[in-house]
Formats: structure tokens, sequence, C-alpha cells
């Protein structure tokens, strides 16, 4: 009896979470989540190897962050002229001409709240708090692209320059976002990272099956619990997601990507460990480890909550809107010809 | 008492800072322009919001330019209607025009004629521009 006992202990998972339950005893994960937030991927230079914020300083950056946010949606010159001509300055993918009213942006309210602290970064290990080195390997690669990556001056430079392929000769050669197939900055990952809006996720869950859908682009992610991962000739987007229960935590182990995984720089040998644990009625604690030994020098691993929302996710048909990416490929072919014209003697 | 201001959105890395599509392949920083007159089509589509607006032209006959906005989904979840801009409403648009040389442009600045922003969330809702106070507009 007294042996029953101690076995029993010793497999005993961590202290049970409270929250809904399914039928079969699991946490009930189901739900809507608003991940936005101000806290980055990486910890910013100026707070230097500090895990967390105190209340005063999360309390400041939150009123500069609605100062911000107030000063952008104030009026504007109603008698403002055009920006000026070369570029208004804006850096950034946006490029030298400017994105959109500030008022469409979400990017939260504050610095997320994990353990008691604020904290200044997802990412926790390594301790500064910043994804290790890359490897020598996609060092060079992320070198023989930075020749397409330059200002916007509206020219074709890659035919005054004779770089072949031009950035813009094949639609596949254009960025997966631009070209609706994955939501941009890892949105839906894995792992998930908030990025500028559309920061939505819904968990389905089942006896046999966890669904994670995202509202950026709506990728939809299924984790196919208690099974197996594909043979690795299957590739996918998204890559193979398996899941199972430790205790209360659900741990999603994803593979077989393919060569474009929404996380940047990573390559198809990326491997994601996602653990969700929920916290509170309301929270869910997401954790996540990522190695690609052909990426980075060594694994990275982060951490934030998933807060709980009334919101609704709404419909994000991207094919079906957009405009741009055929007036990005006929802009890129008028350009062309203008530079191919004042080559000729 | 000041406190340090650790980080904000303004200091956020590129990574979290790319748009749908990069606006920089899609519009020219040679082609600023300045669009008045009023609404006459909008599209609450995704990635992005088209919003058209008919301009008067130099030689007296008028044209629709194609103002793109962000992903509508953020305005929807604070209470926008459908009729929060209406058709007839004038706007003023700063932004540059396409490098496929149609009417189309970034909506970099849109606003009402006398300045005012619009679209922003109604009061109560726990939206982040709800602090706008008395910027808000039904």
């Amino acid at each position: 009896m007294l042996t029953l006992l101690t076995l029993l202990l010793a497999a005993a998972p961590p202290a049970a979470t409270t929250g809904p339950r399914t039928a079969d005893g699991h946490p009930d994960l189901s739900g809507m989540y608003d991940i936005a937030t101000l806290t980055p991927l990486n910890r910013p230079g100026n707070v230097g190897d500090r895990m967390s914020l105190t209340e005063a300083e999360a309390k400041a950056l939150a009123q500069a962050t609605a100062a911000l946010l107030a000063k952008n949606n104030a009026a504007s010159d109603p008698n403002r002229k055009a920006p000026p001509s070369g570029g208004d300055g804006s850096a950034g993918p946006a490029g030298n001409v400017g994105g959109y009213n500030t008022l469409w942006v979400d990017t939260g309210t504050g610095a997320f709240k994990i353990d008691g602290q604020y904290r200044t970064s997802i990412v926790i290990e390594p301790a500064n708090g910043r994804i290790p080195a890359l490897t020598p390997e996609a060092r060079a690669k992320g070198m023989a692209l930075a020749k397409y990556n330059r200002p916007n001056r509206g020219d074709a430079f890659w035919i005054t320059e004779n770089l072949n392929p031009g950035p813009y000769d094949d639609p596949e050669l254009r960025p997966t976002a631009e070209r609706c197939l994955l939501a941009f900055g890892s949105s839906a990952g894995p792992p998930a990272l908030p990025v500028m809006y559309n920061n939505l996720k819904q968990i389905v869950q089942t006896k046999d099956h966890v669904m994670i859908l995202n509202e950026m682009v709506h990728d939809i992610r299924i984790v196919r619990l208690n099974s197996k991962h594909e043979p690795p000739e299957i590739r996918r987007w998204l890559g193979d997601s398996i899941g199972r229960w430790e205790g209360d935590t659900l741990v999603v182990d994803t593979t077989n990507f393919n060569d474009q995984p929404g996380l940047g720089n990573a390559d198809r040998n990326l491997h994601v460990i996602e653990r969700f644990t929920r916290i509170d009625d309301k929270t869910l604690r997401y954790k996540f480890t990522v190695e690609d030994p052909t990426v980075w020098t060594k694994p990275w691993t982060g951490e934030m909550v998933w807060p709980a929302t009334d919101a609704r996710i709404f419909e994000y048909a991207c094919h079906e809107g957009n405009y741009s990416f055929a007036g990005i490929l006929r802009g890129a072919r008028i350009l062309e010809a203008d530079a191919i014209a004042k080559k000729k003697p | 008492m000041k406190y340090l201001i650790p980080f904000t959105i303004a200091a956020f890395g590129a990574w979290r800072l790319y748009a749908h599509h990069a606006f920089g392949a899609e519009f020219d920083p040679n082609l600023p322009v300045l669009l008045k007159g009023p609404v006459v089509r909008i599209e609450w589509i995704n990635p992005h919001t088209w919003i058209h607006v008919e301009v008067a032209k130099k030689d007296g006959g008028k044209e629709v330019w194609m103002v793109e906005g962000g992903t509508p989904n953020s305005l929807l979840r604070r209470g926008l209607k459908r009729d929060s801009l209406k058709i007839g409403q004038v706007v003023v648009v700063d932004g540059y025009q396409s490098k496929d040389r149609t009417t189309r442009a970034n909506g970099r600045d849109v606003t009402l004629p006398d300045g005012q922003k619009f679209f922003l969330g109604s009061s109560g809702t726990g939206a982040p521009y709800d602090a706008a106070g008395k910027d808000q507009r039904k």
C-alpha cells in the first residue's frame, strides 16, 4: 500500500490548475485570447539584462504609449500639403512612404505581467532576453539576401545593378505575407508572436485534437493529440503539430516545416515545443522553445501570457481583397521599363 | 516624478512593424499626393481597407482614387459601424501614389476637412483609443 502511494506521489503532476475542465478531466483551454502586448520579443538595449520592469516603469510605459496614441490620433493640419517628394523619412519595411493612421494599429496597452512581474522581453532564455546568434550558415544566407534590402527610392535598382533574379521577377519570390499565404511576424507561429494588429487566437479543444485559429490570414493550426509526426517528406507551412498532456499542461511539438516558416530566419529544420498552462480562469501561460541547429547557435525560450477576451475574430479573406499584390508586380514592370529606357545609349 | 520609460511602441524592432505587405514595394516616394473629395465607395476588406475618393482634376474633370488603409478588424472590434464613414463625406488624404501609376495611394493620413481623425472608438468599450477623449467621433 505504501509502495502504491509512493508511486502515485512520484507520478503526480504539478499542482492542478483551476478553471474549466473537459469531460475527460483535462483543463479546457477553449476560448478567445488577445495576445497584443507592448513587451517586445527581444529585450531592448536600454534595460540591460533586467527581466522585469518596476510597477512605476510599467505604469510610465503604459502612460507614454497612451499619450503617443492620443497625439497620433489628434487632429492634423487641415491645410497640410502632400508629403515631401523623395519620401517622408519613415524607416522600417514601410520604407519611406509611411503607412496608415495609427488608429489601424493594435499593439496592446502595456507590458504583460507574469508571475507578478512586468516583463521586458518575451525571450527568457538565454538569460539576456535576446535571441542567440545566428550560425555562420544562416548569417551567410542573410548576407546573400541583403543586397535586395534597401531604401525605397521608387526605382528598379535590380536593372541598373544587374541583379539576377530581381526581387519582383516571380510572384513566388515575394514574402509569404504579401502573398496571403502566412501571417507576417510569426503571428500564427509556431511560436505565435504578437504583431501590429489582429492578435486574436481561438482555441477549440476536443479529446483528440486542439485547433488554434489565428485571426491574421485565418491561419489554422490543428494539433493531433497522442499522435506521431508525419514522415519527414511531408512538409507544411505551419509545420506538423502533435500534442500531449503533461499533467495540466498541453505540450505541442511541431516539426516538418517547409523552407519558409513564419518565424523569421528559421528554415525547414525548425523544431518548436510549446507549453500551454492555465494560470487562472482568464489567463494562459504560453511558453515555447525554439531550436533550429542550422539557424541559431543554441535553442532559445520565450514566455508570455494569453489573456482571454470577449472580443470576436472577424473574417480574414486575404486573397479576396489583396489588390496590392498585382499592383506591386505591375509597378515593378513599369519601373523596369523606365530603367531600361534610361540605360539605352 | 519622472520614471524611466524603458521602451515604447516607437522603439519596437522591425519584426513588429511588418504590415501585411511592405508599402515600400507598392508606393512611390517620388509621387506624393494630397487628395480631397467625397468618399464614393468603401471596401471593408482584408488584408487592407480601400476607401474610394472622388477628386477634381485640373482640367475640370473628375477621377476616383483608391486609398489604402489598414485591416478593418481592429476598427470593427472597437465598435466601428458600417456608416461611421459615410458615402459623400469629404475627406483629406495625404500619401504617395502607387508605383503602377494607377490612381491609388496609401492613406498616410486620412482626416475630415477640419483635420480631425475619424473612426475613433465609442467611449466605454475599453478600446485603447478611448483615451483620446475629446478627439472621439461617433
